[in-house]
């Protein structure tokens, strides 16, 4: 059980750290999608 | 409307990653990275469809955008998953994989419930702004994910040179996308200069995953540094 607990914590913890990371890599917003771009030409967001 | 350099990256980056499921089948490693190539497989679909889609209702067309942003949340689903698979393939021998596959769950939940709170305001479109929204975090979390597992490959002493390139290419790809992006926004005037950088980082990563599983056989390990000056 305190495996299970522990994984949930880690998952979290990569969780929050995303979208830290989100959010001061997107601070200034107005660049295009983060995507993974495979060359496509991407369309303007919705 | 896209100059011949759109085209030629495009191209590119299709064949790549159609390369890189031809080297797997080749080098008979299909079944062992089955989530990596599922996604460069997909990949190559995607590129098919929305070339089609492109040349019949062009690029600002609502089908090309819903095209587009539909297949990217997949796309990014099953490379969240190859990255799963090789996190699976760094703990193989801890015999933590049903850890590792509870804990791939419980992300993805949260990321998606993660989602859904920032979209569920608007009330117009919300399936596509939670397609669009999940796909970015994901994206992120792919991020965080590589390079958490470039800290168990150094900590657990990792010797299967495939496995470790798999890992350092697809870590590359995201901090050069990341990084890219960063200086972007922090320098929307440098973007005009950077708009052929995304596709071009795109075209690295199933050309560095071509290059290693043709060139570096599953068998093959790293010497770790001091065995290697212990044997001089």
């Amino acid at each position: 059980m305190s495996r299970k607990l522990t994984v949930v914590l880690l998952s979290m913890l990569v969780l929050a750290g995303a979208m830290g990371l989100k959010t001061a890599v997107t601070a200034h917003g107005n660049g295009p999608a983060v995507l993974s771009a495979n060359g496509a030409p991407v369309p303007t967001p919705f | 409307m896209l100059g011949p350099a759109d085209w030629v990256i495009w191209s590119l980056a299709t064949l790549f990653e159609a390369a890189v499921v031809v080297c797997s089948l080749r080098k008979k490693v299909f079944r062992r990275y089955f989530f990596l190539n599922l996604y460069m497989l997909s990949s190559v679909c995607a590129s098919v469809g929305r070339f089609r889609i492109l040349m019949h209702d062009g690029r600002s067309s609502l089908e090309y955008r819903y095209f587009y942003y539909y297949s990217e949340a997949l796309l990014v689903i099953c490379l969240y998953f190859g990255l799963i698979s090789l996190y699976s393939r760094v703990f193989q021998e801890l015999q933590v994989e049903r850890y590792v596959r509870f804990g791939a769950v419980v992300l993805l939940a949260g990321t998606a419930w993660f989602s859904y709170t920032i979209v569920n305001q608007s009330s117009a479109r919300m399936l596509t702004h939670f397609v669009y929204e999940l796909s970015q975090n994901l994206y992120f979390i792919g991020l965080v994910l590589t390079y958490a597992l470039w800290g168990v490959i150094l900590k657990l002493r990792e010797t299967r040179a495939l496995l470790v390139q798999l890992v350092l290419s697809l870590g590359v790809y995201f901090s050069a996308y990341a990084a890219s992006y960063a200086v972007s926004n922090l320098r929307p005037d440098l973007f005009s200069h950077m708009v052929y950088l995304f596709p071009v980082i795109g075209c690295l990563l199933p050309l560095a995953w071509a290059y290693a599983i043709w060139r570096v056989p599953e068998e093959a390990r790293i010497e770790p540094a001091r065995l290697a000056v212990a044997s001089r």
